[in-house]
């Protein structure tokens, strides 16, 4: 069948994002593997809109929703990285650890 | 016949049109203004919006509820209550930072107060919604306004790395957030929550059970993340130290109040199905356990903090296990006993930062011991914050210990009695740390015994959140008589001119 | 099991796009004269002599351009289901599909401008 192969891609991209957000070090990494997970719900949502129990086109105008939502968080995390960078001069993820408790 | 946007009633949405409006011309203004230009006239031009659109949502009630835009986003007395304890708390945010300076916000002072203002759109669309994608880019926008507004301070480095934490644990929970919504929509092939309530029955009818719970999980792991319930509160407390303090009480008040709201369209209407007794799976059982492990994380590891605004967060926490019983346990008195609790929550919650915020300025630093003998330097700041602390601590009369009275009811009632066990033991323990600053007040010796200048608009907002307090915990029951009077229901039944029938 | 025919032009395509390049460059390997020097053998930088690293850091304006670009470039992805359809809804409503998206247009415009007088545009 073809939706099962869609969601199992889905699911092991979502799982390596997830994989990467947990244990990448360096911070560009980490928004990547965001970018990943979302990626994965995309194809998940194509996927359900043509193989879905109830095939139409809500899926597809709900994935322009995520893409561009997407893009908008990825370059609110890469300049909120910009700005960490030049205050801490490294891109190393495990570094930004100035608050304990 | 289909319907669109100039048939409706435009007053309807006017709430919403006020805030938008005033964020994009405060936008422009800020560019065209001179650099050097004060920018309190957008701070008071942001409050005046906010305040007008609180006029219009109050005038939204009395009607029945009513769709519009393709049945996505919908007025009834649910929204329209939370988009009125969301504004007030945004109006006594806004007061509350009228009197930062230019070098506390790094010249971003303009840029302040718009994103603001986004962020408060956002939380109105994800209360106001009925549909999926509508909820998600309401969740977004008040996420990705809430991301920069941490980060605000671009030289401070805790900002940065607040914002840093903040923006991959939101871009992550959204991601289990949208997964799950994904599957959502793979078994009903809509994104609309009443159609979604219909055909989750039948898919759980018919052998899909699976999926559906797989995707009320992952929507479990993504709202458990917005809301910051352990075990999914980690970036709370560095958020809430690296933000500034009135962004704090924002993320504190009114993000966790739109999340709730949010939590529970999706909960009481879409996964309704899942709730019925027939199909006992115990999702109940989950939601309760995690309210009762952040009552329990949240109140434990608030003990050893000494840096006030990570103790704000760990009570904070536990405060959102406290919201989710009435949820869980599916009480009687759901609905009335949640509005008054957010209230007293929103009075007692943005009063102590309203004083933690003039203290920890006057002191410059945020450790505990800067409440040190406050009582001999500003007697009435010191017995504001007591109030505001016993009420957190939910000792009588206050807001506080009616609104944990209300909630355990729910408990009670349900005959979930381990759980407001648990509930009253945390709240036992919590006296420990609460307590520890009225101890630091009266107790120790001040540094000084200047007493703290204390500027008139937080004032203002110390004494709202006193009348508050008090108002709430001395009239107890006509507010929670006043708030059961409100249609609820109709928050969560299809509105008479929807288009789907 | 027959194919859909549109999938043999696809194959056609990736046979065809498989072998240009690999006939075109093992012709040339069995044609040319085969004289490797030091000279022949340096990375090829426009006739300049190549110094330094391949791995250098780019200018952070790169990325503040690249974060614009994306942004705007992706808000268009709304603009496409609009104009497919358009005529059908404009027999309906009339011109206000026409002014739905122009507020929507006018949002993305208060962004330009916000970037064009925060300097983000220039390049210093």
């Amino acid at each position: 069948m073809y939706l099962t192969s869609y969601l199992a891609l889905a699911a092991i991209l979502f799982s390596i994002g997830l994989y990467g957000v947990l244990t990448k070090r360096n911070a560009v990494m980490v928004l990547f593997c965001i970018e990943l997970m979302l990626n994965a719900v995309n194809i998940n949502l194509i996927a359900f809109s043509k193989f879905g129990l109830f095939p139409n086109l809500t899926g597809q105008i709900f994935t322009l929703f995520t893409i561009t939502v997407a893009a908008a968080e990825a370059a609110v995390g890469i300049a909120i990285l910009i700005a960490l960078y030049r205050n801490k001069e490294t891109a190393e993820a495990d570094q930004y650890n100035s608050m304990k408790g | 016949m289909e319907q669109y946007l100039l048939d409706f009633d435009l007053k309807v949405m006017a709430p919403e049109l006020v805030i938008v409006s005033a964020a994009a011309l405060l936008s422009v203004m800020d560019l065209f203004l001179k650099e050097t230009a004060s920018r309190k006239v957008i701070a008071v031009l942001s409050l005046a919006a906010v305040l007008a659109a609180g006029v219009f949502a109050v005038m939204g009630f009395g009607h029945p509820p009513y769709q519009i835009l393709g049945d996505t986003y919908r007025i009834d007395s649910f929204s329209l209550t939370f988009k009125v304890i969301i504004l007030a708390g945004t109006a006594l945010v806004l007061l509350l930072s009228l009197h930062l300076n230019k070098e506390e916000i790094e010249t971003r002072e303009g840029e302040y107060y718009y994103l603001l203002l986004t962020a408060v759109l956002g939380g109105m669309v994800m209360v106001s919604s009925a549909d999926l994608i509508t909820l998600f880019v309401g969740l977004e926008l008040l996420s990705l306004s809430s991301y920069v507004l941490v980060g605000i301070r671009r030289k401070d480095l805790k900002s940065n790395e607040a914002a840093w934490k903040y923006v991959v644990l939101g871009g992550v929970s959204s991601a289990f957030i949208l997964y799950g919504m994904s599957f959502v929509y793979g078994l009903t092939g809509s994104t609309n929550l009443f159609v979604i309530r219909d055909r989750l029955m039948q898919a759980l009818y018919s052998g899909y059970d699976l999926f559906v719970y797989l995707a009320l999980f992952l929507m479990v792991v993504g709202f458990g993340f917005k809301i910051a319930t352990a075990p999914f509160q980690m970036w709370t407390p560095d958020v809430y130290q690296g933000a500034m303090t009135p962004v704090t009480a924002f993320l504190a008040v009114v993000s966790k109040t739109a999340a709730f709201a949010l939590v529970m369209r999706i909960m009481l209407i879409a996964f309704l199905p899942v709730f019925s007794p027939q199909i006992s799976v115990g999702v109940e059982k989950l939601l309760m356990i995690l309210a009762a492990l952040s009552m329990i994380a949240g109140n434990a590891v608030a003990l050893k903090q000494t840096n006030a605004k990570r103790l704000m967060a760990y009570s904070s926490i536990a405060q959102a296990g406290y919201i989710l019983v009435p949820l869980s346990t599916l009480g009687f008195v759901l609905f009335p006993s949640l509005a008054y609790y957010l209230l007293a929550y929103l009075f007692m919650t943005l009063g102590a930062f309203a004083v933690l915020d003039v203290v920890t300025r006057e002191g410059k630093n945020e450790e505990l011991h800067v409440f040190a003998g406050l009582h001999q330097r500003s007697p009435w700041l010191a017995f504001a914050m007591s109030v505001f602390l016993i009420s957190l601590a939910g000792l009588p009369v206050t807001a506080g210990f009616f609104g944990k009275f209300y909630l355990i009811i729910n408990a009670i009632g349900r005959e979930q009695h381990w759980l407001a066990g648990v509930m009253i033991l945390t709240t036992v323990v919590s006296y420990y740390y609460y307590f520890g600053i009225i101890r630091q007040m009266y107790f120790r010796s001040p540094a000084s015994l200047r007493p703290i200048p204390v500027p008139w608009t937080a004032g203002l907002v110390i004494v709202v959140g006193v009348i508050g307090t008090i108002g709430l915990g001395l009239l107890p029951d006509t507010v929670l008589q006043s708030l059961g009077k409100i249609d609820w229901g109709s928050g969560f039944d299809l509105a008479k001119n929807a288009v789907r029938q | 099991m027959s194919l859909d025919p549109s999938l043999m032009h696809i194959a056609v395509f990736f046979i065809v796009g498989i072998a240009l390049p690999v006939v075109a460059l093992g012709i040339g390997r069995l044609l040319r004269p085969h004289q490797p020097s030091a000279d022949k053998s340096v990375t090829y930088e426009s006739g300049v002599d190549p110094t330094g690293d391949s791995w250098v850091q780019f200018n952070v304006r790169y990325y503040l351009f690249a974060l614009l670009f994306v942004i705007f470039d992706v808000e268009t992805v709304f603009l496409y289901p609009w104009a497919v359809v358009y005529d059908s809804l404009r027999k309906e409503m009339g011109l206000f599909v026409l002014a739905e998206m122009l507020v929507f247009l006018l949002f993305l415009v208060i962004g330009l401008i916000y970037a064009w007088k925060k300097k983000v545009l220039e390049w210093k």
